[in-house]
């Protein structure tokens, strides 16, 4: 017997061991008593082998590795042209193209075949049509060159003009990867023209790059068309130029175009002779100065470089604001700041970083790349390049110690603006101490005085900053850096010159790390600048101990900042394009996911691409410009100029011609359904209408115009007059209709595409920029005291959809928002009041038997802060108050400012009872809403115009959107939450969308950065389209989409993979990401359509031949 | 970061059901594409030819998109490097994308582009049929 239950003991025990065994087998992670975990070698299991970054999933089926790449150090080379990269030619011998051998290219080929795998332009190998592969390593390849046959495969070395793809981790937006053409160069670098550094975010400090090498026709001319340096001069994300001139360039750009430059013959042919290779003819023009000497000025250098020779046909005409414009006078400009470019030529400015840099939409490039092409922008770019590389190495630009010295002027100035400051602050510490400071709104006191401890401390900076750059030479290069926007900012000028000003930890001055204090160098609870991290010192005087100390403060928050914020943009980043990866423009217009299932009718509302928007807000065009353009390269000369009558008729034709026409849609009728849904959305109106209301802003009736008419002259004066009027605000006709032409015609082709895959695009909009917010979490929005969370943080609330959000605020309209005291009224409605706030007194008093807690209100404070509140209001929201448990009997009103409240109960408990309920009571709230913890008066109007008419509004912190908008005297349909779940569930759907659109803007623009609204719109219409707002996390995803192998190389492989397997899940193959595990073409863009040979059937003719033809 | 908390039930508590095997097959069609390229004889002309006169007007726009005319180009470049008979004098051209393009631009190149809209049916438009933007002229050479 015993033998059996011990025999029976241990099957159970192997039974049980088994079970463990199998288990890990699957999951090692699985949690196992302990007597089975005695071995802890570690396991792996099939779950872990699947999972995570390096699992199957994302490290094996979402990203394989390649062949034909190489990866190297990069470096600079402004020769090169911006389509260009510099290949190493030990890279070109070992990575290799295999060549089709065809009657066009057997002689080349023979002789690579010849020269063999180690020189240079030679070959590696040779495939032929049944797959036989032959190595060229040996002696025989002359044999083999000889039999080469068309149709032989030859994998030959790189060579010049072949197309790479050059990449730059990270790879945040689809400009990360780009096509160069290859330019096989002696040494060990890749390099290529510093314009091409901002899209790839790349510097010469060390980094290294990648290359890849397409290795079929099809594959390459995909990489040319689509992903060419020349077609990504712009970045989707909002039409800004990206490619654009840096650094250097700008430098020598803003010298050259100084008023006082000169150049004779000799260094004018020169210098014009830099920008090309020889190649260009060049027509010099006539020289600015004829007498005494010919000279030619800088700004003629410049109208060379746009226009070379006059064959060549680009007239750009712009006008842009530079940083150092004095904002009247244009061309008149003092500092010489408004650059005026007409027909090719450089009238008035110094080119800067706002005509040549990257970031804007009026600058150089940007116009010749939309008024004329591509190609026109990068020769340009490619010019400039040239010239300035090799003016400036003969000019020379250096940075010394001489720099950095301030002035005596400077000196004095400083030490008078730090006392100054200095003495205010402590007058604000001692009045701080002795209680009479000033409270700012929403302040107490210790707040105020940081604030403005603070507002003085950053005044005594910019006061220093401003008497530094007006006092340093104007030679100064730092200065002249930072005047053209190469490099550094005038705070970065100043703290090297005159003084570095407040450190800050986390928003504030230095806390305390000792007790009481900073450092042990200063006073207990010592408030003073000196103390708290306050740097009068410069850069170049040297920081003294405590100061260098905040300063490694300062400094530390930034890397730590950098080296958080990476993960966590990264890892949002990568939701977004899970989430969106699989939205793309069909040919009916509409923007579906890989289940054709419609998240936008039209996409942005109006289908434009917002890759090729001209005006800032996001308009395709801008009217302005290309109605100056209009003007200037069709001069009126002899014409008349239109009366309004016939502008409107012109326009009229015009419009009603082309517009219908060029809509897109060949056979009539449906393009209705197509074109007329263009919607209103974020005051975008139909194109068209637009168009009109701008010609109606330029009928030549303006006041030049009736003053002419008014006035008595004679006749023949009149008729002068006239002539000069039209010239200056009249339009030709032909100047009309080459405006309205373009106009039209352009709009049309600014149409997304059918096939474009406009949600990834748009998660790389979202989330690159992302990357770009320091993590400065805070802002006041409009007072002080009132924060809201921003930056990435924020960004991760609105796309998680987050049911608790960190500060939520609640924008309250008032029915009468021009009267302080009904604003106060409203406020105390809605603001939280508790009893004890209220209350005089609340005293106990207790006999033998009973108890009684009485309540004495204190009516001044209540009327002072206009609340409606008597004894009769409290008595009911005790009352109302749950955890109460007293009952009406209870409470006593003894008159309008007291009350009593009885208790029941035994002796013993009375005392402890008694207590309890007091404290309760004092925390009932009489008053408000309970979810609400504060509001604050806001005064919309300008605070310096008295006179003008007040516009409150109240800013209320908190949730309970839907108790605020029913208090009676708020404008409940002007009152919103950014609190975007808040807002669904009162609001309504269409509702959340909007606030998500207009919250992600917000946070945006708070940080300087425009994205276009198109794809906020598109990731709002994907959080919300399934009728609920969903986020961009597990949870949320797993609800939007249905492909199991989409799921699994998310997040929760397992779960999901298990999960498919029990339910017998049918993937169907759709999505992105399906179809790159499984290795088919993915059904967007290229893949969307289909290619057919269309053949002529052949016509057969039956019987013989003709004999004698 | 994202790949915690797992539980390890659920998963085996229901039989599995048969694999499917079929549903590759709607993809495995699309697939098929690339391949009748280097063939150029065996287009289907007289197919198209029974679909052409389609009943409803095509709506889709007449403009070609830049996904259409890379495919187009990359096609056409693929089949004369593997010396299919160019349909343009040439003056001088090798690269095989340069022909294309020169193709393309004489509109020369004997494709029909099959547009497909989210319900599956589709449009037939001949390359011949539709305007390209010429803003690509001049992009191989560089200069």
């Amino acid at each position: 017997m015993s033998d059996q239950s011990s025999q029976s003991q241990s099957l159970t025990n192997n039974w049980d061991s088994l079970q463990v065994e199998v288990a890990q087998y699957i999951n090692s992670d699985v949690r196992v008593p302990l007597q089975y975990s005695e071995n802890t070698k570690p396991l792996s299991g099939f779950v872990q082998r699947l999972k995570g970054k390096h699992g199957r999933f994302r490290g094996n089926l979402s990203g394989k590795r390649v062949e034909f790449t190489g990866r190297t150090v990069i470096s600079p080379d402004p020769n090169l042209k911006i389509n260009e990269v510099a290949v190493p030619i030990l890279m070109a011998q070992i990575l290799s193209y295999p060549e089709r051998v065809s009657h066009h290219n057997i002689e080349r080929l023979r002789q690579c075949v010849r020269n063999g795998p180690t020189k240079y332009p030679g070959a590696k190998f040779i495939k032929h049509p049944d797959g036989t592969e032959i190595s060229l390593t040996s002696k025989v390849r002359h044999r083999h060159a000889d039999d080469l046959k068309y149709g032989y495969i030859v994998c030959r070395h790189l060579q010049d003009g072949d197309i790479i793809l050059f990449n730059r981790q990270p790879s945040l937006h689809r400009m990360s990867i780009m096509s160069h053409r290859a330019r096989i160069m002696p040494w060990r670098t890749l390099r290529f023209n510093e314009s091409v550094c901002n899209p790839y975010n790349a510097d010469f400090d060390g980094d290294e790059m990648n290359m890849h090498v397409p290795q079929t026709e099809e594959a390459r001319t995909e990489a040319l068309m689509l992903m060419g340096v020349q077609n990504n001069l712009c970045t989707p994300k909002n039409g800004e130029i990206l490619v654009a001139s840096t650094q250097d360039f700008l430098t020598s750009s803003y010298l050259i175009t100084r008023k006082d430059t000169f150049y004779d013959r000799a260094s004018f042919s020169l210098i014009c002779s830099y920008m090309g290779d020889a190649m260009d003819p060049i027509d010099l023009p006539t020289p600015a100065l004829v007498k005494p000497v010919e000279l030619w000025t800088g700004k003629q250098l410049f109208s060379i470089l746009l226009r070379p020779h006059a064959k060549m046909r680009v007239y750009v005409n712009l006008t842009v604001a530079e940083k150092n414009y004095g904002k009247s006078g244009e061309t008149m400009c003092p500092k010489d700041g408004f650059v005026y470019i007409r027909n090719s030529e450089l009238i008035s400015g110094q080119l800067g970083k706002a005509t040549l840099g990257n970031g804007s939409k009026d600058g150089l490039y940007s116009v010749l790349l939309r008024d004329y092409s591509a190609h026109a922008a990068a020769t340009c770019m490619n010019r400039l390049a040239k010239l300035s590389a090799r003016w400036i190495g003969n000019h020379g630009f250096s940075i010394g110690i001489n720099d950095v010295q301030p002035g005596i002027v400077l000196n004095k100035e400083k030490k008078v603006t730090i006392d100054k400051g200095y003495g205010q602050c402590i007058d604000y510490i001692g009045s701080y101490k002795s209680g009479s400071l000033d409270l700012l709104p929403g302040c107490n006191n210790a707040e105020t005085l940081e604030a403005n401890i603070t507002g003085t401390l950053n005044n005594i900076r910019e006061r220093t900053a401003n008497v530094c750059m007006n006092n340093l030479h104007w030679r100064n290069s730092p200065l002249i850096m930072s005047q053209c926007g190469s490099k550094g900012s005038p705070i970065n000028i100043a703290q090297m010159v005159a003084c570095v000003g407040q450190q800050s930890v986390g928003g504030r001055r230095a806390p305390n790390g000792f007790v009481d204090r900073t450092l042990p160098h200063f006073e207990r609870e010592a408030k003073d600048p000196d103390a708290k991290g306050f740097v009068q010192n410069s850069f170049y005087t040297g920081l003294s101990a405590t100061e260098f100390f905040f300063h490694t403060m300062g400094g530390r928050e930034g890397l730590v900042d950098t080296a958080v914020k990476t993960a966590d943009t990264g890892y949002m980043a990568r939701r977004l394009m899970k989430a969106l990866e699989d939205l793309s423009v069909h040919y009916d217009g509409t923007v579906r996911n890989a289940s054709v299932c419609i998240v936008q009718f039209v996409y942005g509302g109006d289908a434009m691409d917002p890759g090729q928007m001209e005006e800032k807000s996001g308009l395709p065009l801008n009217f302005e410009r290309l109605f100056m353009k209009a003007k200037a390269t069709c001069p009126a000369v002899e014409q008349k100029s239109l009366s309004i009558e016939e502008i409107d008729k012109t326009m009229d034709e015009i419009i009603g011609d082309r517009l219908s026409e060029s809509t897109g849609t060949p056979e009539g009728e449906s393009s209705q359904a197509f074109s007329a849904s263009s919607n209103k959305e974020g005051g975008m109106e139909t194109f068209d209408n637009s168009l009109r209301k701008f010609i109606q802003k330029k009928y030549p009736n303006s006041d030049l115009m009736l003053k002419l008419n008014g006035k008595e002259h004679p006749d023949e004066d009149k008729g002068y007059l006239e002539k000069i009027a039209s010239n200056i605000c009249g339009v030709t006709r032909q100047q009309l209709m080459v405006f309205l032409e373009t106009c039209i015609s352009r709009y049309s082709l600014k149409k997304i595409e059918g096939g474009t895959a406009i949600g990834a695009i748009g998660a790389h909009s979202i989330g690159e920029p992302g990357t770009q917010m320091t993590l400065k979490t805070f802002h006041f929005a409009g007072v002080a005291s009132m924060n809201v969370t921003l930056g990435v943080p924020r960004i991760k609330e609105i796309i998680n959809a987050a049911k608790k959000i960190n500060t939520p605020i609640i924008t309250t309209a008032l029915q009468s928002d021009n009267n302080e005291i009904i604003a106060k009224i409203v406020k105390g409605r809605i603001e939280k009041t508790l009893l004890e706030q209220v209350a005089k007194s609340i005293k106990t008093s207790q006999a033998s038997r009973s108890a009684s807690i009485v309540i004495t209100l204190d009516m001044t404070k209540i009327q002072g802060a206009h609340l409606s509140v008597d004894a009769y209001t409290v008595k009911e929201s005790i009352l109302k108050t749950k955890r109460m448990k007293l009952k009406e009997q209870q409470v006593k009103v003894l008159d309008h400012r007291k009350l009593e409240i009885v208790m029941h109960a035994d002796k013993k408990k009375l005392q402890f009872e008694l207590h309890g309920l007091k404290n309760k009571i004092s925390k009932v709230v009489v008053k408000g809403i309970d979810t609400v913890e504060r509001a604050i008066i806001l005064n919309e109007a300008k605070e310096k115009d008295p006179s003008a008419n007040k516009k409150m509004k109240l800013l209320v912190e908190g949730t309970g959107l839907l108790s605020v908008m029913g208090i009676e005297g708020v404008e409940g349909r002007k009152t919103t939450s950014n609190h975007i779940i808040e807002v669904q569930h009162t609001l309504g759907i269409e509702a959340a969308r909007k606030k998500i659109i207009d919250e992600i803007q917000y946070t945006m623009s708070s940080h300087g950065m425009t994205i276009d609204i198109r794809h906020m719109m598109l990731l709002a219409d994907l959080m919300t389209f399934k009728g609920e707002v969903l986020g961009i996390t597990r949870y949320g995803v797993q609800k939007m989409k249905d492909s199991v192998l989409m799921l699994a190389s998310f997040e929760r492989t397992s779960d999901h993979l298990f999960n498919a397997s029990a339910h017998g899940k049918v993937d169907k193959i759709e999505g992105v990401s399906e179809c790159i595990i499984m290795g088919i073409p993915v059904q967007i863009g290229t893949g969307m359509l289909k290619v057919r040979q269309s053949v002529k059937p052949i016509e057969l003719t039956y019987g013989p031949d003709p004999i004698i033809s | 970061m994202a790949d915690e908390d797992y539980e390890m039930d659920g998963g085996y508590e229901d039989e599995p059901m048969e694999p499917e095997l079929d549903e590759g097959v709607e993809v495995e069609e699309d697939n098929e594409n690339p391949d009748d390229v280097p063939d150029p004889i065996e287009g289907d002309g007289e197919e198209k030819q029974e679909q052409e006169p389609v009943e409803r007007p095509r709506k889709t726009s007449k403009y070609m998109t830049k996904y259409e005319r890379a495919r187009i180009l990359g096609t056409r470049a693929l089949q004369i490097s593997m010396n299919a008979p160019v349909m343009v004098e040439l003056e001088g051209e090798t690269d095989p994308l340069e022909i294309a393009m020169k193709e393309l631009r004489e509109r020369k190149i004997p494709f029909t582009i099959r547009r497909y809209l989210p319900d599956g049916s589709y449009e037939d438009w001949g390359v011949d049929e539709l305007i390209v933007e010429d803003s690509w002229k001049r992009q191989v050479g560089g200069n």
